[in-house]
């Protein structure tokens, strides 16, 4: 019976597809790669602590991979949400001086104010460069950056995830006043300004 | 929500001296580590993406299953290269990796398994009998269909499919008699037969 089953089995998968497993692999090896760095720069920012007391909140974690890292600053949810900072940009936002910048959205923000405010972004002549991130796409990197910690991220849904306009300024000195002007516009929820280099991802966040 | 999770900056700059020899002793000792998982991969990759197929019935989710396992375990490489069974190790992750998408499409859906009337005349290897198990086999609870899987098409003891889904060695006995006999019930002769 035994036998048979396996025989059973085996005919159900022959239609397999097969795929490389070569390039199974290299993918693995840069997708892994990001995570091992992100846990690394994680644990040195001090906040995995944090994570692992807001994935106990949230619900039982399964298998985790690596044991708790020593107590540090808490970590909310919401920040584990946040785009990473692009390594070679500066690690605090700053006040004035910004290259790159991140205007978040508000979290129930609309179609309208998503539509209008990339339009006046990309008129604005102070704004060089603009990409646009939805909560999909943002959902998706949020899943990839926490593909370790899947109970983390089925208990989080894209619609909790914010837009986002990441940009380049044509020149840092107008950051303060772009700042001030964006605020206060329709469906922006912050702006976030940090000092990258030109080779940096626009926005300054990867 | 200003808070953005921020990172150290790399080491930047030209590498001299003690740094540089360091520097290419990691470079080299990627390699190797790197050269090891391909082969670990290159033997694995088949008969996950198989085992996770008959846990999801969908090729392409069972490819992305596959390569979530194999990314989750080059990020733990160094710690489990030595001393783990990495055959079981890759189960473990991709049955995790199954048990969670199964939790969280039952949030928003709820997956019926459509069963054909009859699946033909039973001649093998009819695309009608193949797809028969595998919608069998999705009629069944996931944690049975675990344990036929792992048991009957991958072959491992009743110790080992307790270690990889962290059960005992009853519950794996239990559930296997569960789901061989409800398996038989829905396949009827075609199924006993063989």
């Amino acid at each position: 019976m035994d036998a048979d089953l396996r025989k059973h089995f085996d005919r159900a998968v022959s239609d397999d597809p097969g795929a490389d497993a070569g390039e199974m692999a290299l993918a693995a090896i840069a997708q892994g790669g990001r995570m091992r760095r992100r846990r690394r720069q994680m644990a040195g920012a001090g906040v995995a602590a944090g994570v692992v007391v807001a994935l106990a909140v949230v619900g039982g974690v399964s298998l985790r991979p690596e044991p708790a890292e020593p107590a540090g600053p808490p970590m909310t949810v919401a920040a584990a949400m946040m785009p990473l900072t692009a390594p070679s940009c500066s690690e605090k936002p700053v006040e004035s001086g910004a290259t790159d910048v991140v205007v978040f959205l508000i979290p129930d923000s609309t179609d309208r104010q998503s539509s209008a405010l990339g339009s006046t972004l990309r008129e604005d002549a102070r704004v060089a460069d603009v990409r646009f991130e939805n909560r999909q796409q943002a959902w998706e990197r949020f899943r990839t950056l926490w593909a370790d910690s899947p109970d983390f991220v089925s208990s989080v849904s894209p619609k909790q995830l914010v837009e986002s306009f990441r940009l380049r300024l044509a020149d840092p000195a107008q950051y303060k006043a772009f700042r001030a002007e964006y605020a206060t516009m329709d469906g922006v929820g912050s702006i976030v300004g940090r000092v990258c280099p030109a080779s940096a991802p626009v926005g300054g966040v990867q | 929500m200003t808070d953005t999770v921020t990172s150290p900056r790399p080491v930047e700059g030209p590498r001299t001296g003690a740094l540089a020899s360091w520097s290419v002793g990691r470079r080299r000792a990627k390699a190797a580590r790197d050269e090891e998982f391909t082969a670990f991969v290159e033997s694995a990759a088949t008969r996950l993406r198989r085992s996770a197929y008959l846990m999801c019935r969908d090729w392409h989710l069972a490819q992305d299953l596959t390569q979530q396992t194999f990314i989750k375990m080059y990020a733990a490489w160094d710690r489990i290269r030595t001393g783990t069974n990495l055959e079981g190790y890759s189960r473990r992750v991709l049955m995790n990796l199954v048990f969670d998408q199964q939790r969280r499409r039952s949030g928003s859906e709820i997956v019926v398994a459509e069963l054909p009337d009859r699946p033909g005349d039973g001649t093998a290897d009819t695309p009608e009998l193949r797809l028969a198990l595998v919608d069998a086999l999705a009629a069944l609870s996931v944690e049975d269909r675990a344990v036929l899987v792992l048991r009957h098409a991958e072959d491992h003891s009743v110790d080992t499919v307790a270690t990889i889904l962290g059960v005992s060695v009853s519950v794996v006995k239990m559930r296997t008699a569960r789901a061989l006999a409800r398996l038989r019930s829905l396949l009827g002769e075609d199924f006993e037969d063989r």
